[in-house]
């Protein structure tokens, strides 16, 4: 037979205490990881099935789904057509949802905002987006994203692990568990959820959940304030001292029933004791900003002085992967403008638009924007009609997952363009559509993972991120 | 037929001279899996648009014929002519079969098994798992002595197989902490232990399993599979995340395993409890198994689309839990694999949607219908019948007043307690609005120019815009039992497809949340009802016409107050309408809310229609009423309206019994409100069809495809015998013959006490699923379990009084080599202990483990064990995550073990485990004073066996070393470990406070020795 492939009951069965009895170290998690990721492929590293461009992702989750029309995506027919109603030989008779679709008319609404060329590239940018226009030419706009779902939690969870029915993993444990860490004191993958956003919808901690991959690779979450990780701290009266000893104690208990018992598994949970040691020097050094000069400050903005705010975050991301973590994931809220939307996407861009773009400017001074990808946007976009009454200064907008927009940069993708076109009232796709399998499996293509072969065998079935679609979108590949 | 290019040919043809292996191929262990994972893909049951080539390879008539090419695929006996063969074999990417992109190439052994099984004539045979099981003789070994129970000889006839001989008994401690933690999931006390120790009788092991099966920590313990499976928590999940109330559920499973409740039992009640003849209550509560799916709320939610989903998860739990099958794989194709096509799933859809019931849950978060009142004793389920009877005598007794002559001269309407005539508005009100004798309190939803004044029938009457309309705030308990009435002049100004006239519902998030009354334009028609939740609890009528396009027509709708659909009419113009029955359910109150007109939030309003002359009565009127308010001549009304008005009007004999019926009908439902609703399974004769659903898409119904309840047949045939609903499926499911119920379940219990099944994938016995170990003594045992009444404690018994789960755990070298995973259990189970037990034994440890059977989830800080620990579906407790536990989103049928730093960060930081640590230190410092002894307590209570020489030694250095460098003495004493709020909604929330270490030296110094305790290898494993 051929080498196994990975899977969930092969891991439950035997191999790993039998790879663990065969490895010197047995240092758990690594060596489950290059069962895993050795399994098909030699002289490539760990995991992956081409050369990659990027080694690590930052990825800017805009949760709630951000509109379109006032940041990426300019539809000057709208305001044109501000108050009219949206034509039915544009909708074509689409869902909408229980929130809009019952609305006597459906008017067509205008941005209150507008838009520049910027950069040598001339991509546009709304006046919301002043500093992310500033990188103009490394980024590049999918404008011709879509989607599924309607509804936030089916839509996120899709976007998230690539699949509405939950317990699937997530990408960022599909890229721990594919790749693994590259650092031995901190978990693979990474989450921040922004502590400034408004939070008009939850988060569900399934969004970084590791689904039926082994619980390692699930995202931890790097919380504001004194613990960054739950449960790092020792309690009151334990001195790191204390817990040397400690650990060195339990090293002997386990030496002694390793001695005993020739069971190389109590190896594995040593050296795991022993990685939280690290992790608790580890983690505070890494989540220690202060050392940041007044100008890396400065080009994050104010609010990067506010811990757990979305800047500190950006620059907590930087930061993380500077020390080798594969996939740090930031969460912002509050994108879920149904009405009051001036106000709210203002607000919302004001707290993200100058750390995303100081996020792309400090990587790139560092020399890791080449091999980091950096991806922001949310789960769906937002309709050309407002939800409920617009006036001169005032409308909403439904949800809308037939055409949105995001942005990539850094790590193998090709800046200083836009991918794909909507039709002029940015209501449907007419060139080049991306689905999120396509965005996943372009996401994993710049990170060497051929989004077709790497899968895992859970319940008889052969699960990928991408499940049975997904198309590499080349056009966006430098 | 293609050739491959003759040198290829050569080279594969010599190859295979060159195979001496030429033993005989078994179809089921060799062949079946490499075809299931390559083939049946793209060459498999799945005969929809799945299949390739025309060609299917999973029976021997499809992989045998002609096909279009000329091929055949499989000629038996003849691998040169066999197609497969040939390509399995090819070079060339463009014939290679399994193509390139599959990325799961063959093995040459794997080729070389398919090429001797085609050369030995391709033979065929049912899946293992589809086939009924037969109890095996036993087979014959050598070592007659050891077995203790007839599944020993299995064990060890395999194991001297692969030249492994069994291990010797454990010592006495480690079985007791084995068998304890295996049947239990604790371990045992030090009085437990020693007893045992002290106990010489040669059955003292089977004394203490005996009391382990009847402790009632036993049910707690089996029951955490059984709550993975069923995806029991205590949240709705999804958006919001609103609290489930879900408990009494848990409470019936624990209570079956500690009763012992035989599984065909046990199966049966959670998927057909409410079918069951004279159904009690505890039997309805039951089949809430396929009511834990999650629920949303979220606005803009499409409530059909919903429903799908919590239909697909009570399947899909199903298959999982009772069936070892992945049905949910047939909901968007037939299976890839197994023989279950998507009509199958579809039928079986059929009998988990038959609720009549609403996909979404509303947004005020009541206990989603249909559902059973949970009366707290025998008195109060009596004293409901007794109501029942007065409510059944009291119709009775109405029924029998003799109809008077039908004369009636004059009728005279009462006067409306709420007038609009609606001739003028202002911001707040209109100008001479009355209601209940004082001007009437009038809010506007919508802009001020949205209502427009327009001609009335008199002076002005107001234009609609769909979206704006207007609120009479004072006007609100609308009671089930509260008559009411509604009249006004409409003018309809098109065919309204959904527009809302009237409504005392709040706003609308989809039909699941609308409660109250309700007037709509539905496709043009009127309907009228009066709403609990729709659509299980509402009732609710239709009118059979249309409603006549631009001409004002006085509307006027009643209701009589008594719950029934009856009670519900509708007139045009002071003549009743004729109509049909939507719904006649209402079973319980609805909502509070102020009477709203022309326009719903969320909803369509009354767009383009316009009203006039508004009127509202808090009693029903009659129809002679309604004819007179129309200026009707009473004369002209039809004998029956007459003496109904006269019954109602003029009959103080019939009045008083309608009081007397009203009473009956409103003691009898504040008796039931008095019992909690819980949600259940009610089959319902409303329950919309069941279509196969195209690509599984919930608007895609294919209505040439409606599906009768059935069953996956080619598994196991459905008995024409039997009911076609869910209890039939349950009789088909527990038929001694099914293949896979009793092996699913005894697979399952075998794994509970050797940590992995005979099928390592217990949740998956099809295709794709694991090959049995030991496939005989799965099917004797699987034989036995039916004979013994599906008897689950005694199977237990067997397992963990056998001489395999008795033997060491140590391997031998060999054993290592040979054996890593320990497949052959030549030694005895290693468990890790998973995230409740890790607590749980924490907590028994400390001496502070609150013992207590059932009752609601509880705070971590309520020192109980873990199972009933407050799960919330998005922000599950970290400490269970991280210890391999699930989300309980959706049935999961097994967890993975991991090792994790954060696991040893849980182990040594988390508040509780420290607060354990602290409290095991001082308990041990009062029951003895030498350190040495503290220390050793401390490790039985956690660890059960004595410390070895090493430990104690590492552990009393630990101790002398802390105890001289105490910790500074400002910290606080001993104080409550502060702990997340389990019920705290987001899951960004802050991390709990780490607990504080005492400031006596010794203490600190011992709680520093008994926290490495709990975090060493002999805490967190059962050896």
């Amino acid at each position: 037979m051929s080498l196994p492939l990975p899977s969930y009951d092969g891991l439950m069965q035997q191999t790993r205490r039998h790879f663990l009895g065969a490895s010197a170290l047995g240092l758990g998690a690594l060596a489950m990881r290059s069962l895993i990721g050795e399994a098909h492929a030699a002289p490539l590293p760990k995991g992956t099935h081409f050369p990659a461009k990027a080694k690590r992702v930052i990825y800017l989750f805009q949760a709630g789904g951000p509109s379109q029309f006032e940041t990426l995506d300019p539809k000057p027919l709208l305001k044109e057509r501000n108050m009219q109603p949206l034509p039915d030989s544009v909708r074509q008779g689409q869902r909408l949802t229980g929130m809009s679709g019952y609305q006597a008319t459906l008017p067509l609404a205008g941005a209150f905002t507008n838009f520049k060329k910027y950069g040598k590239s001339g991509v546009e940018y709304s006046d919301l987006l002043r500093h992310t226009g500033e990188v103009a030419d490394d980024l590049c706009v999918i404008r011709s994203m879509h989607t599924e779902a309607i509804n936030h939690d089916p839509a996120i969870t899709f976007f998230c692990t690539g699949n509405q029915v939950a317990g699937r993993p997530s990408m960022g444990a599909w890229a721990s568990y594919g790749l693994g860490s590259m650092n031995e004191n901190l978990p693979a993958f990474i989450v921040l959820v922004s502590q400034d956003a408004s939070k008009d919808q939850p988060l569900y901690s399934r969004l970084w959940g590791a689904g039926f991959l082994p619980s390692e690779h699930q995202g931890v979450q790097f919380r504001a304030g004194k613990e960054p990780v739950l449960y790092l701290t020792n309690p009151e009266g334990v001195s790191p001292h204390t817990r040397r000893n400690m650990l060195d104690t339990l090293g002997k208990l386990n030496a002694d029933q390793r001695a005993t018992e020739l069971d190389p598994e109590v190896d594995a949970r040593l050296a795991q004791a022993e990685m939280a040691y690290r992790m608790q020097t580890s983690v505070p050094e890494v989540a220690d900003l202060s050392k940041e000069t007044a100008a890396t400050l400065a080009m994050y903005g104010e609010s990067v002085k506010s811990p757990g705010s979305f800047a500190a975050n950006c620059l907590q991301a930087r930061r993380l992967i500077e020390k080798g973590v594969r996939f740090v994931q930031l969460f912002h809220q509050g994108w879920d403008q149904h009405g009051g939307l001036p106000g709210g996407i203002t607000r919302q861009c004001q707290q993200t638009d100058q750390a995303s773009a100081a996020l792309v400017k400090d990587l790139k001074q560092r020399g890791l924007l080449e091999d980091t990808l950096v991806i922001w946007g949310g789960e769906f976009g937002r309709t050309a009609y407002s939800q409920g009454k617009i006036t001169k200064d005032n409308y909403g907008r439904d949800h809308h997952p037939r055409c949105f927009s995001l942005w990539m940069a850094g790590g193998g993708v090709k800046g200083g363009q836009t991918y794909g076109q909507t039709d002029e009232f940015g209501y449907n796709i007419v060139k080049d559509p991306v689905h999120v399998h396509d965005l996943h499996a372009t996401m994993q293509h710049l990170l060497g993972v051929d989004h077709e072969r790497q899968t895992f065998k859970f319940q008889g079935r052969y699960y990928r991120l991408t499940d049975v679609a997904g198309k590499v979108v080349k056009a966006v590949i430098a | 037929m293609r050739f491959l290019t003759p040198f290829l040919a050569v080279l594969w043809l010599a190859s295979l001279a060159g195979a001496a292996d030429s033993s005989v191929v078994d179809f089921n262990r060799e062949v079946r899996p490499i075809l299931s994972d390559r083939c049946f893909g793209c060459h498999g049951p799945d005969g929809d648009k799945g299949r390739k080539a025309g060609l299917r390879l999973d029976e021997f008539t499809g992989a045998t014929k002609e096909l279009k090419s000329g091929d055949r695929a499989i000629v038996p006996g003849d691998v040169t002519k066999s197609a497969m063969v040939n390509r399995i074999h090819s070079q060339d990417d463009d014939e290679i079969m399994p193509p390139p992109e599959l990325h799961r190439p063959l093995s040459a052994a794997e080729k070389d098994i398919l090429t001797r099984w085609v050369k030995q004539g391709a033979n065929y045979a049912p899946h293992w798992a589809f086939v009924s099981p037969q109890a095996s003789t036993l087979p014959k070994v050598t070592n007659v002595a050891w077995p203790k129970d007839p599944l020993d000889f299995f064990i060890l006839a395999q194991a001297t197989k692969v030249g492994l001989a069994p291990s010797a008994p454990a010592d006495r401690t480690t079985l007791l902490r084995r068998a304890s933690m295996a049947l239990t999931g604790l371990p045992p006390t030090l009085a437990e232990v020693d007893a045992f120790l002290a106990d010489p009788a040669p059955d003292a092991y089977e004394k203490r399993v005996d009391a382990l099966l009847g402790s009632p920590r036993y049910g707690e313990h089996l029951a955490v599979n059984w709550l993975d499976l069923a995806r029991f928590a205590d949240t709705w999940g999804y958006t919001g995340d609103k609290e489930m109330f879900a408990w009494p559920w848990r409470d019936w499973v624990l209570k079956s395993f500690n009763d012992n409740k035989p599984y065909n039992q046990f199966l049966t009640e959670q998927l057909a409890g409410d079918l069951l003849p004279n159904a009690t209550q505890d039997q309805r509560v039951a089949t809430a198994f396929n009511r834990l799916h999650r629920m949303t709320f979220e606005g803009g939610s499409i409530a059909e689309e919903f429903r799908q989903d919590g239909i697909n998860d009570r399947v899909s739990t199903a298959g999982y839990s009772f069936m070892g099958l992945t049905l949910e794989c047939s909901r968007c194709h037939d299976h890839k694999y197994d023989p279950i096509s998507q009509k199958d799933y579809y039928a079986v859809a059929a009998m988990f949607g038959d609720q009549n019931e609403n996909g979404l849950l509303s947004f005020h978060g009541e206990v989603p219908p249909p559902f059973v009142r949970l009366f707290k004793s025998d008195e109060e389920r009596t004293k409901e019948k007794q109501l029942q009877a007065a409510l059944l005598a009291a119709e009775k007794a109405l029924g029998a007043i003799p109809l008077p002559a039908a004369v009636v001269t004059a009728v005279t309407c009462p006067a409306p307690v709420v007038y609009l005539p609606l001739d003028a508005f202002t911001k707040t009100g209109t100008d001479n609005a009355v209601a209940e004798g004082k001007p009437a309190k009038f809010e506007r939803r919508g802009a001020a120019d949205d209502l427009q004044l327009t001609p009335g029938v008199k002076g002005q009457g107001v234009k609609f815009d769909g979206d704006a309309g207007f609120i009479l705030p004072d006007f609100r308990q609308l009671g089930r039992f509260d008559a009411f009435t509604f009249s006004a002049f409409l003018r309809f100004s098109e065919k309204n497809t959904r527009a809302t006239i009237l409504h005392s519902t709040g706003f609308y998030t989809g039909d699941g949340d609308a409660t109250g009354v309700e007037l709509l334009v539905t496709q043009g028609k009127l309907r009228w009802s009066f709403i609990h939740l729709w659509p299980n609890s509402a009732v609710s009528i239709e009118t059979k016409a249309e409603v006549a396009l631009n001409q004002w027509q006085r509307v006027t709708a009643t209701y009589d107050g008594s719950s029934k659909a009856a009670g519900l009419h509708l007139y045009i113009d002071g003549q009743e309408v004729p109509f049909t029955v939507v719904r006649d359910t209402l079973n319980a109150k609805p909502r509070d809310n102020a009477l709203e007109i022309g326009s719903r939030s969320r909803d369509a309003g009354f767009r383009n229609g316009s009203m006039d002359e508004i009127q509202l009565w808090r009693q029903a009127l009659t129809a002679a009423e309604v004819a007179a308010l129309h200026g009707l001549d009473p004369v002209n009304l039809s004998p029956a309206i007459q003496q109904a008005h006269q019954q109602l009007r003029h009959n103080s004999a019939y009045i008083a019994a309608w009081a007397n019926l009203q009473k009956a009908r409103r003691d009898l439902a504040a008796h039931q409100e008095t019992a909690q609703p819980f949600f259940a399974m009610e089959h319902s004769a409303l329950a919309p069809k069941s279509y196969v659903l195209t690509r599984g898409e919930y608007d895609k119904p294919d209505l040439s495809k409606p599906c009768e309840p059935g069953v996956p047949s080619r598994v196991f045939a459905w008995s024409n015998e039997l009911p076609r609903n869910r209890l039939g499926l349950t009789q088909w499911l527990t038929d001694p013959q099914h293949p896979l119920t009793s092996r699913v379940m005894v697979n399952r219990l075998w794994a509970q006490v050797f940590g992995t099944g005979l099928v390592a994938s217990s949740e998956n016995l099809g295709l794709q699923g694991d090959l049995p170990s030991h496939p005989e003594l799965l099917d004797t045992l699987a034989v036995d379990f039916v004979r013994s009444q599906w008897n689950t404690k005694a199977m237990l018994k067997r397992l963990v009084l056998s001489a395999t789960f008795r033997q060491a755990s140590t391997p031998t070298s060999l054993g290592r080599e040979k054996d890593p995973g320990n497949k052959y259990l030549a030694r005895g189970p290693v468990l890790r202990l998973t995230a409740e037990m890790v607590r749980d034994q924490a907590l028994q440890a400390s001496g502070k483990l609150v013992e207590k059977i059932g009752g609601a989830s509880v705070n971590e800080n309520a020192l109980r064990r873990s199972l009933y620990t407050y799960r919330r579906r998005t922000a599950p407790p970290d400490n269970m995550l991280i210890f391999d536990a699930g989300s309980r989103e959706v049935c999961q049928p097994k967890r993975l073990n991991t090792n994790t730093p954060l696991q040893a960060l849980v182990l040594l930081n988390n508040p509780g485990f420290v607060e354990a640590a602290k409290q095991l230190a001082a308990r041990v410092s009062k029951e003895a004073t030498d350190p040495k002894q503290q220390i050793t307590l401390a490790f039985r209570h956690v660890c059960t066996r004595l410390p070895r020489p090493n430990e104690l030694t590492a552990l009393s250095e630990l101790y002398t070393l802390q105890k001289a460098n105490p910790p500074p003495s400002t910290l606080a004493p001993l104080a409550p470990p502060a702990t997340v709020d389990p019920k705290a909604k987001r899951v960004a929330s802050a991390p709990a406070k780490a607990a504080a270490i005492p400031a006596d030296p010794a203490l600190a110094a011992l709680t520093q020795v008994c926290s490495t305790i709990l975090a060493s290898d002999a805490a967190v494993t059962s050896r």
